[in-house]
C-alpha cells in the first residue's frame, strides 16, 4: 500500500508543475492538448515546415500575398510589385511572431509516455513495480474483473478523449491554469466536469453496490 | 529551442508530473472515487491548494507576459459533462490514464486507447459538423 503525500506537500508540488512548464516553454500546460497534437501529427508537421521556411525567408510570405493579389485583381492592383522600390518586405520579427514554430508531435508523444515513466519511478523506493490485472480494488468492487470492466474503461476513455477535446481542455488546462488565472470559460468547465463526475460517482455507488 | 533539447525538456517535465501525480494518489481509482463521493477530502485540498499556489505565481507572471486563455464556446459545457462522466468511470483524466499504466495497472491500457479514439473522432466531427470558434487557429 502506498503512503500518499499529505495535502500540504501535494498542493505546492502539483501547483509547481504548470509554473515550471510555463517558465520552460512559455506555453500553458495542457495534457489533452498533447493528445490532440499526436492525433493530428501530419497537419502539425506541415505547419512546422511552413513556419520554418517563413522564418528562414520572410520574403516568401509577402511574395505569396502579392502573387495571390495579382491572381485575384490583375497587375494594376499591385503597385508594389511593379514599383522600383521592389516588393514590400515583411520584417523578420513579424514573420517570427505570426509563425511561431509548433512543438512537434513527437515531443507531445514523448511527454505522454514519460508521464507513465514518472508514475513507474514513484514505485521504485518501495520495490513495488509489478503488473496488476485490476485497475484498483475499489474499481473491481464496482465493475468486477472481466471484459465488461474493460469495456467500461474503453468507453469511459472515449468520453474522456472526446469530452476534453470538445471542452477545449482538461484538468490541467482548464482546472489548473484556467482556474489559477480566473478565466470564466475554465471556471465554468472545471465546475461542470467536477459536478458531472460527482453525480456519476454517486450513481455508480447507488446502482452498483 | 533546438529539437533534441525540446524533447528532453518535455520528457523531464512529463516524468516529474507523472511522479508527483502518483505520489499524490491521483493515479489510484479508489482515492479519486472517494474524492468524488466527498468521503476523503485530501485530493480536493491538494487540487485547491495547487490552484492557490499557481494563482499567486501566475498573477506575478501575468504582469510581464500574457498567458493564452481558453474561450467559452458551445462545446465547453457539453464537453465537460462528457469528460466528467468518463473521469468518474475510469478514474482517469488525460494524464492519469498514463500514470495508472506506469503504476502497473494493466487495464488502464483500455482507457488509453479510448482517449486516443475519442480525441481522434472528435477532430473529425468538429471539422465536419461543429466548427465553432475555439479561439485558436489549429
Amino acid at each position: 500500500m502506498f503512503n500518499y503525500w499529505p495535502w500540504w506537500i501535494g498542493a505546492p508540488a502539483l501547483g509547481a508543475i504548470p509554473i515550471l512548464f510555463w517558465l520552460l516553454f512559455r506555453r500553458p500546460l495542457g495534457v489533452s492538448g498533447s493528445w490532440g497534437q499526436i492525433t493530428r501529427w501530419r497537419a502539425t508537421r506541415g505547419a512546422r515546415a511552413v513556419a520554418t521556411s517563413l522564418q528562414r525567408n520572410p520574403a516568401v510570405m509577402s511574395d505569396a500575398l502579392m502573387a495571390a493579389t495579382i491572381a485575384q485583381f490583375g497587375n494594376e492592383m499591385a503597385p508594389g510589385a511593379l514599383s522600383k522600390s521592389g516588393p514590400i518586405q515583411m520584417p523578420a520579427a513579424t514573420a517570427h511572431a505570426v509563425t511561431r514554430a509548433r512543438v512537434p508531435a513527437s515531443a507531445h508523444l514523448a511527454f505522454l509516455i514519460s508521464l507513465a515513466f514518472g508514475g513507474m519511478l514513484s514505485l521504485i523506493p518501495d520495490h513495488a513495480i509489478r503488473i496488476h490485472f485490476s485497475l484498483s480494488p475499489a474499481y473491481s468492487a464496482l465493475f468486477g474483473m472481466g471484459w465488461m470492466s474493460w469495456l467500461i474503461l474503453l468507453s469511459g476513455g472515449v468520453l474522456v478523449g472526446f469530452g476534453t477535446q470538445m471542452a477545449g481542455g482538461c484538468t490541467s488546462g482548464h482546472g489548473l491554469i484556467g482556474c489559477a488565472t480566473l478565466r470564466p470559460a475554465s471556471l465554468i468547465a472545471t465546475a461542470t466536469f467536477f459536478g458531472s463526475a460527482v453525480a456519476t460517482s454517486w450513481l455508480m455507488e447507488v446502482l452498483l453496490k | 529551442m533546438k529539437s533534441l533539447k525540446l524533447h528532453l525538456y518535455y520528457i523531464s517535465m512529463g516524468t516529474i508530473m507523472g511522479f508527483v501525480l502518483a505520489h499524490i494518489g491521483f493515479g489510484d481509482f479508489g482515492q479519486v472515487h472517494r474524492m468524488f463521493l466527498f468521503k476523503d477530502l485530501r485530493l480536493l485540498f491538494v487540487f485547491a491548494g495547487a490552484v492557490g499556489v499557481a494563482l499567486v505565481v501566475f498573477a506575478i507572471i501575468r504582469q510581464k507576459s500574457a498567458i493564452p486563455h481558453k474561450i467559452l464556446h458551445k462545446g465547453t459545457v457539453p464537453g465537460s459533462v462528457l469528460f466528467g462522466i468518463g473521469w468518474a468511470l475510469t478514474g482517469a483524466c488525460p494524464s492519469i490514464a498514463l500514470v495508472q499504466l506506469g503504476l502497473g495497472r494493466a487495464p488502464a491500457i483500455f482507457t488509453v486507447f479510448g482517449i486516443l479514439f475519442g480525441t481522434w473522432i472528435y477532430r473529425h466531427l468538429h471539422a465536419r459538423y461543429f466548427r465553432w470558434d475555439r479561439g485558436a487557429c489549429e
